[in-house]
């Protein structure tokens, strides 16, 4: 801090010749700002701490491992062990990111590379929409169009494919893992698209027109000129999209079956760490130890997308700093 | 590795293989392209068919009645709690997020305090919004603040939260944009440094400012999770923030595992709604992006 | 160049100014707002008024029971028209008892009356007071294309499906009871509760009563560990899942029954007789059944009349025996007085016939009056003597 404000006075040289009363507003403002800043960062923290301070009681009563992989979460009998969470938000992150990735990156390449000029702006405009439609709306729509539609699908895939790994015979129940992650895979779509789609806009014109000019085919110039360069940054858009598929909440709620056990398969009924949140906090309120853990489902959910994001972040940085170019982080962010 | 049998390979034209698999991937980019649009056009056709039926006067000028068997009434409640709700927060978060911006870009430089600052601003936004929710829940619902209840203001409050990173984020890019060389014109025409920046680099990020400030309402705007610890749902209409609040993503929460027909075609109605708000929003951004990407290229 | 950033700044003036505009919309309106509600003359009228919810206007909030939801969702419809807002929120008991100790809502309902842990939790805000307002039942509702509603069954066989242990409507159990009925091979998917809810207390504690498997596995309470099924939020939920599955089978109250036209069984009661839910065997299940002076008690099993229906109940409204002190302002207070006195009242009572909830019995009315007439605001009565 006392390094910033030294350099903050250094900068500001230039008017030290001017009069007290005019370098008022100048310090007001500046002082103003850095407080702002402080303050927001003081909020940060004790947002962290709060949650911390708030969770220990679950963390003790269970023991921090064994609140995280212990498969059992009995409110009945006040024993909380998230991993049937934790492995619900996972696998339908998981589903999520197999499904959106690659369609994603596809249609970030087609709007850089494919799409007739005339065709780019508005066809941008439209995917980046798909970020327009709020998370319940998918919620209602993946309840009545998407679980009725799919049913029969997934039994048939069920029955013919059962002897795969992740998928079981037996009964297909309408709200299921599978589901969610396809839903959540619809709404990570627009922000990984849109961050891959600057990242592929750093490549150099040069590069592109060299393999272009050495006669490779269109492909050939994405596979081996354009996707090496934008590696990094396509799997920090990815890591970006996953951080969202993590806290995903009313959505998934509404689509994943409310199940606080580990489902069978992919076609199984399970629960996420925030869906657990969303659905118990009401009658938590009053319940020490049951709020607590709640609270501590928040935690590992933020640790979870810390995580996530300081990859992303760090990639996305990285690709930026080979580019020179800044990333804003995508539109539909 | 491979680049040595790849280039003699590249100087003869493109065997049929070759633009086989051309033609294949760019088809399958097509394709690709076209599956990501399916969802967006079934989400709004499903959407128009299922609850333009819903909407007449009665929907807008109404509140829900709750009532179990009558009439079920619209959802005015819930369109103008999330304009209070979303407006309040905008109130805040949007100049706090540009002052953080014009904290970063303009005296926080490369210093420590910045940097801190910068990480902390990238942590908030990817804390999911649940979250905000529930430290909100945590602090001022169960702590009580302005009496003891849920209130559209402690809503606001999570969305503010919510929201001020992506300001802070989108405002930050939109002033490094602005050159170095304006501000040191106008320093040496004998500006003082406050003028500078409210009047010359602020001005100028505007557009992108404003973009990003309405990205943030947007997003926000959808939001339901943070406002169920928060305002809550209830059914009467209140201008009055300290009281729980209705709000449009809530009410349809509330309204789609019902099983009854009418309340559910209403969560139908309150998704056009909510869509149209938001899609208004989100295109008046992009325009104002378009315009000035247009602009900063002539 | 230089007009389109005027263009800009000019929306985003605009655009402030909208904000601004709204903001002091806002907060005038409601400055008049609070004048009406705050209106000194129409307060006096509810305290003058005793029993009559004349003159009420603001708004109250609650939380609880989606069980009760239905009939207490009517009243706030009825007493709109007076001028009385009541924000229900059914976020089940169990949130309802977590809001109402929390102290968050202004009443607090739930279908099972406080445990002592509960009510101890419950007096940091003062002393909590249970008003039973209406029976309602719990029916075992099932969609079973082809059977008709009235299948006969009994608590253990019930407990066995919940259990897992019978999974085919034609087992020889359900076939016992139901001679002559042709039951499908059809698998049965049971639905049950996945929020903490009273109709779940409910419900087990009438299975616990016929079933030592259950008393010792599951146990009674407002959240069970299921063994099998899938969970539902709400009443709501388990009538929608019940509602789109073939072969389910689900406990809802009569009124999401009836709503839904599910088909639902006739339930053995303690006198052996099977019985059909309905107004009359609700009310039944109220009858001769004894309560002590803080009217925590339950009704599962209680009545000895042979056409009582074994899973009726009373739900009860919480308050803050001091809502004052509680924190509730003297309108609020007056405000939770007149809902109560209305849903207490002869209209009030009647409106549940619509969706077959019972009125209490007499001699219970009377008790929950007493109760209402007992509220107070910073130790004076609410209600003038």
């Amino acid at each position: 801090m006392e390094a910033a404000t030294h350099q903050v006075s250094s900068g500001g040289r230039p008017r030290l010749g001017r009069s007290p009363a005019s370098r008022l507003p100048d310090r007001a403002l500046r002082y103003g700002l850095t407080a702002l800043s402080v303050a927001v960062l003081a909020l940060l923290a004790y947002f962290f701490v709060k949650l911390a301070v708030e969770s220990r009681l679950v963390f003790e009563e269970e023991g921090v491992l064994s609140y995280v992989f212990a498969n059992n979460w009995n409110v009945a009998d006040s024993i909380y062990g998230a991993l049937p969470l934790v492995v619900g938000t996972l696998i339908t992150s998981a589903l999520a990111l197999l499904f959106g990735v690659p369609v994603a990156v596809a249609v970030a390449l087609f709007l850089t590379e494919l799409c007739p000029r005339k065709l780019r702006g508005s066809l941008t405009i439209v995917v980046d929409l798909l970020a327009a439609v709020p998370s319940v709306v998918y919620g209602l729509w993946a309840f009545y169009f998407l679980i009725p539609k799919l049913k029969p699908v997934e039994q048939w895939f069920a029955d013919t494919f059962h002897f795969l790994p992740f998928v079981a015979i037996g009964s297909v129940p309408g709200p299921n893992y599978f589901i969610a992650g396809l839903v959540l895979a619809i709404m990570l779509l627009p922000i990984v698209c849109a961050i891959s789609r600057e990242v592929l806009a750093t490549v150099p014109a040069n590069l592109k027109e060299a393999s272009l000019g050495l006669g490779m085919t269109r492909w050939e110039m994405i596979r081996i000129s354009m996707l090496p360069y934008a590696r990094r940054g396509i799997v920090g858009a990815s890591m970006l999209g996953l951080g969202r598929a993590i806290g995903e909440t009313i959505a998934v709620t509404i689509v994943i079956g409310d199940s606080p056990t580990l489902g069978h398969s992919i076609f199984g009924q399970g629960y996420t760490l925030a869906a657990v949140i969303a659905n118990e906090f009401n009658e938590a309120a009053a319940n020490p130890l049951h709020k607590s853990a709640l609270i501590a489902a928040g935690l590992v959910l933020f640790v979870l997308t810390l995580l996530v994001n300081s990859i992303a972040r760090f990639a996305v940085m990285r690709s930026e700093r080979q580019s020179g170019r800044p990333i804003a982080g995508g539109g539909g962010l | 590795m491979e680049s040595g049998s790849l280039a003699t390979e590249l100087l003869r034209p493109p065997s049929p293989r070759r633009r086989r698999t051309d033609k294949a991937m760019r088809a399958l980019m097509w394709t690709a392209t076209f599956i990501a649009l399916v969802p967006l056009v079934l989400v709004l056709y499903y959407t128009l068919k299922k609850g333009i039926g819903a909407l007449d006067w009665e929907f807008f000028s109404t509140d829900p009645t709750g009532s179990f068997l009558g009439t079920q009434g619209g959802v005015k409640s819930a369109i103008l709690g999330t304009l209070e709700i979303v407006g309040f927060a905008a109130v805040v978060a949007v100049p706090l997020g540009i002052g953080v911006a014009l904290y970063l870009t303009e005296y926080g430089g490369r210093g420590r305090l910045a940097q801190a600052v910068r990480f902390f601003v990238d942590v908030m936004t990817g804390v999911p919004s649940i979250v905000f929710g529930l430290f909100i829940y945590l602090v001022l619902v169960l702590g009580g603040t302005g009496g003891s209840t849920f209130a559209g203001w402690k809503g606001s409050a999570a969305l503010a939260l919510l929201m001020l990173p992506i300001v802070t984020r989108s405002s930050e890019v939109a002033l490094q944009l602005v050159p170095g060389s304006l501000r040191e014109a106008a320093l040496a025409l004998g500006a003082p440094r406050w003028k500078v920046v409210l009047r010359v680099v602020l001005p100028t990020a505007a557009s992108g400012i404003v973009t990003g400030s309405l990205l943030a309402i947007a997003r926000a705007a959808g939001e339901t999770a943070p406002l169920l610890f928060t305002s809550t749902i209830v059914k009467g209409t209140t201008f009055d923030l300290n009281e729980p609040m209705n709000s449009l993503p809530a009410q349809i929460f509330q309204d789609l595992k019902q099983p009854n027909d009418e309340l559910v075609q209403r969560a139908w109605g309150a998704a056009i709604t909510l869509i149209a708000m938001i899609l208004t929003l989100t295109l008046v951004a992009k325009l104002i992006q378009r315009r000035s990407r247009g602009k900063g290229a002539t | 160049m230089k007009l389109r950033k005027t263009g800009v700044l000019l929306l985003l003036s605009a655009l402030l100014a909208l904000g601004v505009a709204a903001c002091g919309g806002g907060s005038s309106s409601s400055s008049t707002g609070g004048a009406e509600t705050a209106g000194a003359s129409e307060g006096g009228e509810a305290e003058s008024g005793g029993s009559s919810t004349e003159g009420l206007s603001g708004t109250i909030s609650g939380a609880g029971s989606t069980f009760a939801q239905p009939i207490i969702s009517q009243w706030g419809s009825e007493l709109k028209e007076q001028g009385l807002t009541v924000n229900y929120n059914s976020i089940g008991s169990g949130g309802g008892v977590s809001q109402f100790q929390e102290n968050t809502v202004d009443f607090g309902d739930s279908d099972a009356a406080m445990t002592d842990e509960e009510v101890e939790a419950a007096e940091k805000n003062g002393t909590p007071v249970h008003v039973p307002i209406v029976l309602g039942a719990v029916t075992v509702s099932y969609n079973l294309p082809g059977v008709e509603t009235g299948l006969k069954l009994d608590g253990a066989t019930v407990a066995e499906i919940f259990l897992g242990k019978i999974t085919k409507w034609n087992d020889p159990a359900i076939a016992k009871l139901n001679p002559g009925v042709e039951l499908p091979e059809t698998a049965i998917s049971v639905y049950h509760r996945s929020d903490s809810s009273g109709t779940t207390a409910l419900f087990t504690e009438f299975l616990a009563d016929y079933s030592p498997e259950w008393k010792s596995q599951l146990g009674e309470g407002d959240t069970v560990k299921w063994p099998t099924g899938t969970g539902a939020n709400g009443n709501e939920g388990v009538a929608g899942g019940v509602s789109q599955t073939e072969g389910a089978i689900g406990y809802v109250e009569l009124a999401y029954a009836l709503q839904n036209q599910f088909t639902f069984a006739d339930v053995q009661n303690k006198a052996g007789k099977f019985i059909e839910p309905s107004l009359e065997s609700t009310s039944a299940a109220g009858e001769d059944v004894k309560f002590p002076p803080d009217l925590r008690f339950s009704t599962i099993n209680a009545s000895s009349s042979p056409s009582a229906y074994p899973i009726g109940s009373t739900t009860f409204v919480l308050v803050y025996e001091d809502l004052c002190k509680a924190g509730k302002s003297e309108e609020t207070a007056a405000n939770v007085v007149g809902f109560l006195d209305y849903a207490l009242g002869p209209e009030g009572q009647a409106a549940g016939e619509e969706l077959d909830y019972a009125p209490l019995a007499s001699e219970l009315r009377e008790a929950s009056q007493a109760k209402v007439d007992g509220l107070k605001c910073n130790g004076k009565p609410i209600k003038a003597a």
